[in-house]
């Protein structure tokens, strides 16, 4: 048994020799934080008061502060509504999806994507508020008994999505506060003063008993199980608030399953720049190797190809019709007004991933970390290009117009990140960024008998 | 509880708006006080509208007018349907009135400008100073005057003989050519009146009748009759030769883009053919021997065949008739033009047929030649007081007349003007008249047509104003004259008590009448129907006339048909209409044909700056391919320098280009009358459009069909298109097919919506309409109806830039054939583009919050106080005929009292919700609800309900109404082998709007499309 | 039996000196034991003999509920006050199919963390009388609450495998 254990430790923490010395690595990030911190969360803290402070000047003036207008009525703010839902993805689908498959590598990356999974959740769905026109009224989306007995249409794909990213996030929420509790555990009985009573408090009285141990195992497996398909059901509804409109350009049949591609594939790259800078913050080098992010980048070029694909039968699909106005449509998008945004997203998500296929660029952290620069960039236009290109040229030619973002919607895009990045910044002084327990699931475990032997 | 609070509420809120009635004089502030009704005013019912009848005082057509008011303030304008004139119909000017009434720029009293400043004064300080200066000028009394009613023209020349004076009528837009030509052709000082619905070959040499001309409406109805496809598949011809296509041109048939001021040849060369066919001359036979074909086509540029052609088909497919030129024409031979299209009427024998000596419309009389004397006199010091009343000649003059430097000079000068114009600005006394639905008077549009105007409500009393009548009375009898009557009322019962003979009893019952019914006709002495031609005068010059300058343009200054010639500039509803021409809303544009534009590198939107001998303005370049290569248009009405918050600055005022010419011998402004170079300034703008395409790209929006294939279906449009039978995704049972179209009308709903959960038809009807495009001319008279109907304010111009703008209808403008080079046919379709209240409503199922879901009449509802605003609607919606409170424009926009104006029987939209078209839900309930009290059923009889759009429209193009009814008027248009439904072959929408093609004499491909 | 029952707990160094101690302590008949893991390790759960937990029940019919009501609710609402949109059915079942998926797994996944809680006694916010915190880092434990009469052979038990360390509470942590 022995032997087993250690060839699986082996695999991916070649540096990472006892129990304890993962405590040591992963609860001294919680310790105080450092100049550099600082600096980006005052960053992130200024990017959350524009982000607020636009809202409210839309909300006092109207949503008229924004671009938006006849035909193109969704803009910005949709667009980055979907391009932060998909970033979500990937967390679930690296904690859920490949502990089921038990990925030997997943341990040591899945808390900070879940993490960033809850986190972009947070941010992604405050933009349908941001951009209804009567935010005040929102709840009305909401099934509630009111005094008329009007309830929401539950016919319309906006109410799916409500339901869809509530639900989404409450489960990944859960699930990943559930994978916290052992680690926060780990971090009471180390942790002094006011630390210690937060943490024993948050920790809920976990002692890693057998009975804890043995139940918790299972909740976990059924849970990733019921967030596996939530995973892929989410960003479907997503997609249908575009694919279930007879817009040309949005009622395609093909947007579930390339959206749900779209979204593994920003949210991947998302987990790649989130992970470069913290393994070099926190000198986590030992746990997050080169085999990790190889892994990451692989799941990169896959989906990429897979997104590639969809674009492509899209073009195809339209000229095949033989529909005009499909054509036209298309034909739009790639040389009309928004030529521009369409050849960024083909570039960005099309070309520039095909890199990945090398080895000596799938291993050069550097290299992974522009690349998945480009990768967020192009995962933010694909959306704008879905959005604004379709809205911009409909059936009715006279109708047709062009959308410019204002300030206002481009500053609130900007703030979105800060937002973002508050609460992660919080997450990694508070919560063990790395998961402990489960790392120590995957180290050898310190056997008398070798100690026998060696001597 | 709370109940009890609301009808508390509800009463106050009666209170504040009967107030607005029973105190009248008082302060704004007064009138706010809430107090109920204490003894409430009379023809006042709280929630039931009251109707008045009026005149309209827009233009010179003087239509009849119907004021809808409520508790006691005008909400809304109506053509009256017993008004020979206006027939029920009214242009979108007409509507515009109600804005000059509420205008918030109007004087608030009568003030004085002392050293410079104005002094707010009373009346009585006011008139003792007139009466004083009057009496100190010596008898050199000036009244330059625009158009006025028979009585208020006969009190101010009874006034001037008294205190010793003259008067001047000026119009900016005269008929005088046309009144000369007449004079000189048949002794009769009088415009003509045509015939157009007797009409079945029109030819207009220029003369823009819908838009501008002496009576738009009228016109646009006989047009409407003359031209528009009939039972038996047959229908008139329009052919328009003119050098720039006008709205009017755009309705023809064919085009013969002629040279600028070579009507009178190209007629002469078609009287020519004629009297060479055999056709008698009379006394200009000879004169026609040399203004033969060559000569006409030398001149027009437009080769022999063609104009021989046409002279043929000109008797041939008669009765004919052919129209001289309009305002934007009169150049320096207008007259001659006018001469010369009276004798091709004369040689094809028109005149007693579709053209009559008598009857015609009263036109705009007045001349720029005795503007001309009033400016000398002025100038050379022999005008001691100078009153001005309905005209704005420093606007509309340009500086070549030195208008404003001899108006200047003069000692004394009252302006009459009700709100700030440029004329004003220069006055000493300023005696701010009532708006004409707060005053009395009359018109006499035509001979034997006298039609009573008087007060539809108490004068706003924010605005402290008096009728001019009133003040000259007033004025008089401190001078010690006796008129007839202490107030104006007075002195018009007097004057028609005259015509009446001496009957007091009759009288009376006379003049109720003519209020009641809002006209009264009286016999006129008979007249020859046909009158023999009169010889060639002194011959004036036929030939084309010369132009100043030598630029490589010919420049053409046309009335706008939104701003007439500049008095409409301060209503924001003419300013947010998009022009039925260019689209273009808030701002001035110079037409340039694209190849012109291209030879000299010029793009659209590129501001150039026109200048001809006289002046140069800066406009933006809107490349128009309906206008010669050769010439550059700018429309009327624009750079207002002194003009209220809306209309000054806005544009510019190509009057500026023009020299001060009267045309010889009427004496009529010359508006065609230089050349003009374009220079790029280097500067751009966006153009304030509302188009996105001025193509169909060949889809099925608004198809047309050929007259010759009329009778035999052609299929188009109808069930399945060129798109195989149409089937639906059902949630069980996968795809089945469904009838589009095919179905009988009051078979609703069509198995496409069969879960449309109609009522029983007893009970509920299916509302719907019905539009036809052979007789939609664009006119946009319904835009303006809906926006005051249905309370939709303006956005504003960089709103409208950005595509924000709230009309619930719009009119779409495609070209399919528009050719400048030569003479051929062309094709504009028009399409009244408003919610489709489609069967299977792509709005309805994305809407989270059943915000607008399906009435069981069949229309799509849109409930305001339910909409979040997530515009989803909007974007699946494929007509795009959804629009978007973006801001609080109700508020922002529509500034006190100018809000009283909104109609109480609906909403006024807040900000971040979602409107559009209701079918003029208001008046379908108020028709059902009159239906149940009247005990005539649930369903209101056919005929019972109709919407603003439909009221307003002069061509009659609309049709509303219930069709379950096999029997409603709805149901039989729809039954056409023309009806077709936009965009329903594709998408299966079943709209309850339906179009019936436009017909077309040229060939039309399958597809509906060129 | 009458004794107060005596709680000992060892905390070992090394797995198999905790397993060891657990399987000797079994095979002396003691029943009341409890194992510490710095993290889930099923050679401790083997040698306690551990079978299949309940979890799973408490999954499945969180699950069914969640999928019943996304059914009947959107059903009923939709019939509650029937609104025609779009010329569609006012039960349009393959458009509720999304809202009643959402609802299976949300039900599914809260009753789950129910039940997590319920069976593990969580949340346990009172600290047990005897606890050793390097068992969230590198130590293993093992815990036996003995009789009075029998606390002797369990101490020697626990000490066979060289534990670092041997804790004793006159009270049972689990009586």
């Amino acid at each position: 048994m022995a032997t087993a254990t250690k060839e699986r430790g082996a695999l991916t923490h070649p540096d990472v020799h006892h129990l304890t010395d993962v405590n040591r690595d992963i609860l001294k990030i919680l310790s105080r934080p450092g100049k550099g911190w600082w600096a980006l969360f005052l960053l992130a803290c200024a990017g959350v008061g524009l982000f607020f402070g636009m809202w409210g000047w839309q909300i006092y003036k109207g949503i008229g502060v924004s671009g938006l207008s006849a035909p193109v009525g969704w803009g910005t703010y949709i667009t980055t509504f979907v391009f932060w839902v998909g970033i979500a993805h990937s967390g679930t689908l690296i904690s859920a999806i490949l502990f089921l498959f038990r990925a030997p590598w997943r341990q040591s990356v899945y808390r900070l994507a879940e993490a960033m999974t809850v986190f972009a959740v947070m941010t992604a769905g405050l933009f349908p508020l941001i951009h209804v026109g009567r935010v005040w009224h929102a709840y009305w989306l909401i099934p509630y008994p009111n005094a008329r007995f009007l309830w929401p249409n539950f016919k319309s794909p906006l109410v799916w999505d409500v339901f869809a990213v509530t639900t989404y996030f409450t489960v990944s929420a859960t699930f990943f506060f559930l994978g916290c509790i052992p680690d926060i555990a780990a971090a009471r009985d180390q942790a002094t003063g006011l630390r210690k009573k937060f943490y024993s408090l948050i920790a809920m009285g976990w002692r890693g008993s057998d009975a804890q141990w043995h139940h918790f195992g299972k909740a976990y497996i059924f849970l990733a199980a019921l967030a596996t398909p939530l995973v892929l059901s989410v960003h479907s509804v997503v997609s249908w608030d575009f694919a279930m409109s007879i817009v040309p350009g949005w009622h395609a049949t093909i947007f579930a399953p390339y959206f749900v591609a779209g979204a593994i594939f920003s949210g991947v790259g998302m987990v790649i720049t989130l992970a470069v800078p913290m393994r070099k913050i926190f000198g986590l080098e030992a746990y997050l190797t080169i085999k990790h992010f190889d892994a990451l980048a692989k799941l990169c070029l896959l989906t990429s190809l897979i997104v590639l694909y969809a674009y492509l039968s899209e073009f195809f699909m339209a000229w095949y019709s033989g529909e005009e106005i499909e054509r036209t449509a298309f034909w739009n998008r790639l040389f009309g007004t928004y030529w521009w945004a369409t050849w960024t997203m083909l570039v960005c998500n099309g070309l520039v991933p095909i890199l990945l296929w090398f080895k000596r660029v799938r291993h050069s952290i550097a290299a992974l970390f522009v690349i998945s620069i480009f990768i967020n960039i192009g995962m933010w236009f694909e959306r704008y290009v879905i959005v604004v290109t379709s809205l911009s040229h409909e059936y009715e030619p006279w109708a047709w117009g062009i959308y410019r973002p204002s300030f206002v919607e481009m500053s609130m895009v900007a703030g979105s990140f800060g937002w973002f990045a508050f609460w992660f910044l919080l997450f990694t002084r508070l919560l063990p960024p790395v998961a402990i327990a489960e790392l120590k699931e995957v180290l050898p475990p310190p056997l008398r008998r070798q100690r026998k032997e060696a001597h | 509880m709370s109940d009890g609070i609301k009808r508390r509420d509800f009463l106050k809120v009666l209170g504040a708006s009967g107030a607005g009635a029973a105190l009248t004089g008082c302060s704004p502030q007064k009138v706010e006080r809430l107090i109920p009704y204490v003894v409430a005013p009379e023809d006042i019912t709280p929630g039931v509208a009251t109707w008045y009848t009026t005149v309209c005082d827009g233009c010179a057509a003087q239509c009849g007018m119907w004021v809808r008011t409520r508790e006691g303030r005008a909400v809304k304008v109506e053509g009256n349907p017993n008004h020979p004139v206006s027939g029920g119909a009214l242009c979108g000017k007409g509507h515009a009135t109600l804005q000059h009434l509420y205008n918030p720029d109007r004087y608030a009293g009568p003030t004085i400008r002392e050293n410079g400043t104005l002094r707010p004064t009373t009346w009585e300080e006011a008139e003792a100073l007139l009466a004083q200066r009057i009496q100190g000028a010596a008898g050199n009394v000036l009244f330059i005057a625009g158009a006025m009613g028979p009585s208020m023209s006969g009190l101010a020349d009874a006034f001037l003989g008294a205190v010793g004076g003259r008067r001047v009528q000026y119009d900016a837009l005269s008929d005088a050519p046309l009144r000369e030509a007449m004079l000189r052709a048949f002794g009769t000082d009088a415009l003509p009146r045509y015939d157009l619905a007797a009409t079945r070959f029109l030819v207009s040499f220029g003369d823009d009748f819908l838009e501008s001309g002496p009576s738009p409406v009228e016109y646009h109805r006989g047009f409407a009759r003359m031209s528009a496809v009939d039972e038996h598949g047959t229908k008139g011809r329009f052919v328009y030769a003119g050098a720039r296509l006008s709205l009017t041109g755009q309705n023809a048939d064919e085009w013969i883009p002629i040279r600028p001021g070579s009507e009178a040849a190209l007629a002469l060369g078609m009287a020519s053919v004629l009297a060479a066919g055999g056709r008698t001359a009379g006394p200009w036979a000879s004169l026609l021997s040399t203004h033969d074909v060559a000569a006409a086509a030398q001149a027009t540029g437009i080769g022999e065949d063609a104009i021989r052609d046409l002279a043929e088909r000109f008797v041939s497919e008669g009765p004919s008739l052919a129209l001289g030129p309009g305002v934007g024409v009169h150049h320096r031979s207008a007259t001659a033009a006018h001469l010369a299209v009276l004798v091709l009427n004369h040689v094809a024998g028109n005149v007693g047929r579709t053209l009559h000596l008598q009857g015609g419309p009263l036109g705009a009389t007045g001349s720029y030649a005795d503007m001309e004397g009033a400016i000398a006199a002025m100038s050379g010091g022999q005008a001691g007081v100078v009153l001005v009343h309905g005209a704005n000649p420093a606007y509309s003059l340009p500086a070549g007349s030195r208008f404003a430097e001899a108006f200047g000079s003069v000692g004394f000068k009252v302006s009459f003007a009700s709100a700030p114009d440029e004329t004003s600005a220069l006055a000493d006394l300023i005696l701010p008249d009532r708006h004409f639905l707060e005053s009395w008077g009359d018109s006499s549009p035509k001979p034997g047509v006298v039609a009573l105007r008087q007060p539809v409500m108490q004068a706003v009393p924010h605005f402290d104003a008096k009728q001019t009548g009133d003040v000259l009375l007033s004025v008089a009898s401190r001078l010690g004259h006796a008129l007839g009557g202490a107030t104006f009322y007075e002195y018009l019962r007097g004057a028609h008590q005259t015509m009446h003979g001496t009957d007091e009893a009759a009288f009376e019952a006379a003049w109720r009448e003519a209020l009641r019914k809002g006209v009264s006709e009286h016999p006129v002495e008979a007249f020859p129907a046909a009158r023999d031609i009169l010889p060639p005068a002194a011959a004036p010059a036929f030939d084309v006339p010369a132009l100043d300058g030598d630029g490589d343009f010919i420049l053409m200054v046309y009335p706008s048909s939104r701003f007439g010639a500049g008095e409409f500039s301060n209503s924001p509803w003419m300013l947010e209409l998009p022009d039925p021409v260019s689209k273009i809303a808030w701002h001035s544009w110079v037409e340039v044909n694209p190849a012109a534009a291209e030879a000299r590198g010029i793009r659209q939107g590129d501001i150039v700056t026109v200048s001809s001998p006289h002046g140069s303005v800066e406009v933006p370049v809107w490349l128009y391919p309906g206008i010669r290569e050769d010439v550059v248009a700018v429309a009327m009405g624009g750079g207002h320098t002194d003009f209220g918050r809306w209309g000054t600055g806005k544009g510019a005022n190509a009057m500026t280009l023009l020299p001060a010419v009267a045309e010889e011998p009427s004496g009529a402004f010359v508006t065609l009358a230089t050349r003009v170079t374009l220079a790029p300034t280097g500067r751009r703008q966006r153009l304030v459009t509302t188009e996105g395409s001025d193509s169909q790209h060949d889809r099925p929006i608004a198809p047309a069909v050929a007259i010759a294939a009329l009778g035999h279906d052609s299929g188009a449009g109808h069930g399945e298109g060129a798109h195989g039978p149409l089937k639906e995704l059902q949630g069980v049972g996968g795809f089945v097919p469904v009838d589009a179209g095919g179905g009988k009308p009051e078979a609703f709903p069509l198995e496409g919506s069969r879960y449309g959960q109609y009522a029983r038809h007893e009970e509920k009807a299916r509302w719907a309409m019905a539009i036809d495009l052979d007789k939609c001319t664009g006119c946009s008279a319904c835009v303006t109806a809906c926006q005051s109907e249905n309370n939709i304010p303006w956005v504003g111009e960089d709103q409208v830039l950005m595509g924000r703008e709230l009309h619930w209808m719009r009119i779409e403008r495609y070209y399919e054939h528009v050719d400048a080079t030569h003479a051929s046919h062309v094709d504009v379709r028009f399409l009244p583009m408003m919610c489709q209240h489609c069967g299977n409503a792509p709005c309805e199922p994305v809407c989270p919050v059943y915000a607008t879901y399906h009435t069981p009449e069949g229309v799509n509802a849109q409930i305001y106080n339910r909409c979040v605003g997530t515009r989803y609607c909007a974007n699946n919606c494929p007509y795009k005929v959804r629009v978007y409170n973006w801001y609080r424009f109700s508020d922002m926009n529509v500034p006190e009292p100018m809000n009283w104006q909104f109609n109480p029987d609906v909403t006024v939209r807040t900000n971040g919700i979602m409107e559009k078209c209701s079918m003029c839900m208001q008046r379908i309930r108020d028709a059902e609800n009159r239906s149940v009290l009247e005990g005539r059923g649930k369903v209101p009889g056919d005929g019972d309900i109709v919407t603003a759009c439909q009221q307003s429209c002069p061509a009659g193009a609309i049709v509303f109404g219930n069709l379950r009814d096999p029997d409603s008027h709805v149901s039989h248009v729809v039954r056409s082998e023309r009806t077709y439904r936009v965009l329903d072959d594709l998408i299966n929408t079943q709209p309850g709007v339906s179009y019936l093609k436009k017909v077309t004499f040229h060939e039309v491909a399958p597809g509906g499309h060129e | 039996m009458s004794a107060p029952a005596h709680a000992l707990l060892a905390s070992y160094e090394y797995l198999d000196s905790a397993v060891d101690a657990i399987e000797g302590l079994r095979k002396a008949g003691f029943k009341s034991l409890k194992a510490y893991a710095p993290y889930p390790e099923h050679h401790i759960e083997a040698a306690l003999g551990y079978g299949q937990s309940p979890v799973r029940v408490f999954t499945l019919v969180g699950g069914l509920t969640g999928a019943a009501t996304g059914f009947a609710f959107t059903i009923w609402t939709s019939m509650d006050w029937p609104l025609v949109v779009g010329g569609k059915p006012h039960v349009s079942i393959p458009a509720f199919i999304p809202i009643a998926f959402e609802m299976t797994v949300l039900f599914g996944a809260l009753s789950t963390i129910i039940g997590l809680f319920i069976l593990s006694r969580l949340p346990a916010l009172k600290p047990p009388v005897i606890y050793d915190p390097e068992f969230t880092n590198g130590r293993y434990g093992v815990h036996v609450d003995a009789p009075a009469e029998r606390v002797e052979e369990a101490r020697k038990i626990l000490s066979a495998h060289e534990p670092v360390d041997l804790q004793e509470s006159t009270e049972a942590a689990h009586a």
